[in-house]
């Protein structure tokens, strides 16, 4: 025993009287916990990289092709990643799939959510433009290959929502809800979501996007909020490139 | 490269690694002749005063220096560092290898976790690393684009703003003015983009030290698709520092590693 010392550092016996010491805690390590969490963050490694290949491979191609058939066709390997990925978390995914559940305070609540939203990217795209920071046109390519509105609407709008909701706020969300907590999954699958865009000057934005399409299907235990919030916006920005440029 | 062991009140163990790899064990001051050596994996059983058998192990790292453990009767060790090691539910300073605290009683987290703790802090530091490495690039980056970006805009002046340019580039036509812009964008652009990711990785350098899975986990995702998108914006990039990418990618998914495995093991 150390002078002054209350307890044995060995043995834990307690020099004043009968207190009980717990056991030793069981040491970190390799155990299932561990294999279990390991195995997860694999499995979301796995889907962002499969989906951060396909945006490079675009990235690749689009120097020497400027044909919107090769969006449409990184737009399928996507969706077909994304599918494969779901139905391997199917659990997870079909309680996600139901409508919404929702009263009307909840309802006014995700609405003010959306109108935050669309307020907040509009600064942020409209301050990125007075600067003179040059943004990329997502129909520039499909109107020089005379593709309709429809086409546009289906592939700028429609599917990136579809694909990036069931993913980030499907997939990953809930993978990561079960090794941290509902916060810091939240915040996690927002971050990779705006990484995966590869354009570090939207990172603020799309961090920001990622945190209010995670919190509606939060909220809402629906992903479908998040589609049509993220749907409408994409659509958004489309319409004001071919109607108000 | 020293090494120290309280292993308790009786016997202190050192391992001094020299020049040339040589290492000098000591128990409570005596040398012991060891066969212990930092290029190969090593392993040395030997004896404490105390009976007890000890074994000290030397593991070689692709990153970083070499994992040095000592394991007495099979339980691994806490070295003793300059950072007192304190209990965690009285914040009093212990030794390290107590099983017990000796002011509050509580038992003592195992040794493992403090390798873990030091992965973990290790990938933070690697995240502070990156958030400075960022900011220097881009101010230097800033400075050398627009040095070489003086002859082309001085060629651009000469021209009329509004005709177009003769040669497109990347297969795009510009108008002299148009290309004109593109070109005092250029320096700016760079600087942004990288005091961006510099605050980026300072936040998660900063949120490492409430969840540092989830700071390591994202920020190895950010590095990653940087490096990426700089190797398809420019193919020769990809090897530029390229040792440096992979140990700090190595500290990241090692951070990630014993992060999960502390979290893992309190879950």
């Amino acid at each position: 025993m150390r002078p002054g010392a209350q307890f044995c550092g060995a043995c834990g016996y307690a020099v004043a009287g009968e207190l009980d010491t717990p056991d030793r805690p069981a040491a970190a390590g390799p155990n299932s916990n561990f294999e279990l969490h390991w195995g997860k963050i694999k499995q979301i490694g796995l889907l962002f990289g499969l989906l951060l290949a396909s945006s490079l491979f675009l990235g690749i191609i689009g120097r020497f092709n400027d044909s919107p058939w090769s969006e449409a066709i990184v737009s399928a390997i996507d969706a077909l990643i994304v599918i494969a990925f779901a139905s391997l978390h199917y659990r997870q995914i079909l309680p996600l799939l139901g409508l919404p559940k929702m009263g009307g305070r909840l309802a006014l609540r995700l609405l003010a959510v959306a109108i935050g939203f669309a307020i907040a990217m509009t600064i942020y795209f409209a301050l990125l433009q007075r600067l003179g920071v040059p943004m990329l046109r997502v129909s520039d390519n499909y109107r020089k290959a005379g593709w309709g509105l429809w086409a546009m609407l289906v592939l700028v709008s429609l599917t990136p929502a579809v694909v990036e909701e069931l993913a980030f706020r499907g997939v990953i969300q809930s993978t990561l809800e079960s090794i941290f907590d509902r916060r810091d999954a939240w915040i996690i699958q927002a971050a990779l979501f705006s990484v995966l865009h590869l354009s570090p000057i939207i990172f603020p934005s799309h961090f920001i996007m990622g945190l209010c399409f995670g919190y509606l299907r939060l909220r809402s235990k629906s992903l479908y909020p998040g589609i049509i919030l993220h749907g409408s916006w994409n659509a958004l920005v489309l319409f004001q490139e071919l109607y108000w440029p | 490269m020293n090494h120290r062991w309280d292993v308790d009140d009786t016997t202190i163990i050192e391992l001094k690694i020299g020049g040339f790899a040589k290492s000098i064990l000591t128990v409570n001051g005596n040398a012991v002749p060891s066969s212990l050596t930092i290029r190969r994996k090593s392993e040395f059983p030997f004896v404490i005063p105390d009976g007890r058998h000890a074994a000290i192990s030397i593991r070689p790292q692709f990153a970083g220096v070499p994992r040095v453990e000592l394991r007495v009767e099979g339980n691994l060790m806490v070295p003793t560092e300059k950072t007192p090691v304190k209990c965690p539910s009285c914040d009093a300073v212990v030794k390290p290898n107590d099983r017990f605290c000796s002011v509050c009683g509580k038992a003592m987290p195992p040794a493992e976790n403090y390798i873990f703790q030091k992965s973990a802090k290790e990938a933070t530091t690697a995240i502070w690393t990156l958030a400075v490495l960022f900011a220097i690039s881009g101010v230097i980056m800033f400075f050398v684009t627009k040095s070489q970006d003086a002859a082309a805009l001085a060629r651009l002046n000469s021209l009329n703003p509004n005709d177009p340019f003769p040669n497109s580039i990347n297969g795009v036509a510009y108008t002299v003015a148009a290309l004109r812009d593109k070109i005092l964008w250029e320096p700016w652009g760079v600087l942004i983009v990288n005091l961006i990711l510099a605050v980026v990785m300072m936040g998660l350098a900063i949120w490492g030290k409430r969840a540092p899975l989830a700071a390591a986990l994202v920020a190895t995702a950010t590095y990653i698709v940087v490096i990426v998108t700089n190797a398809v914006i420019a193919p020769a990039s990809i090897g530029q520092g390229l040792y440096l990418k992979i140990i700090v990618i190595i500290f990241l998914v090692r951070g990630i590693k014993g992060a999960l495995a502390l979290r893992s093991a309190h879950a």
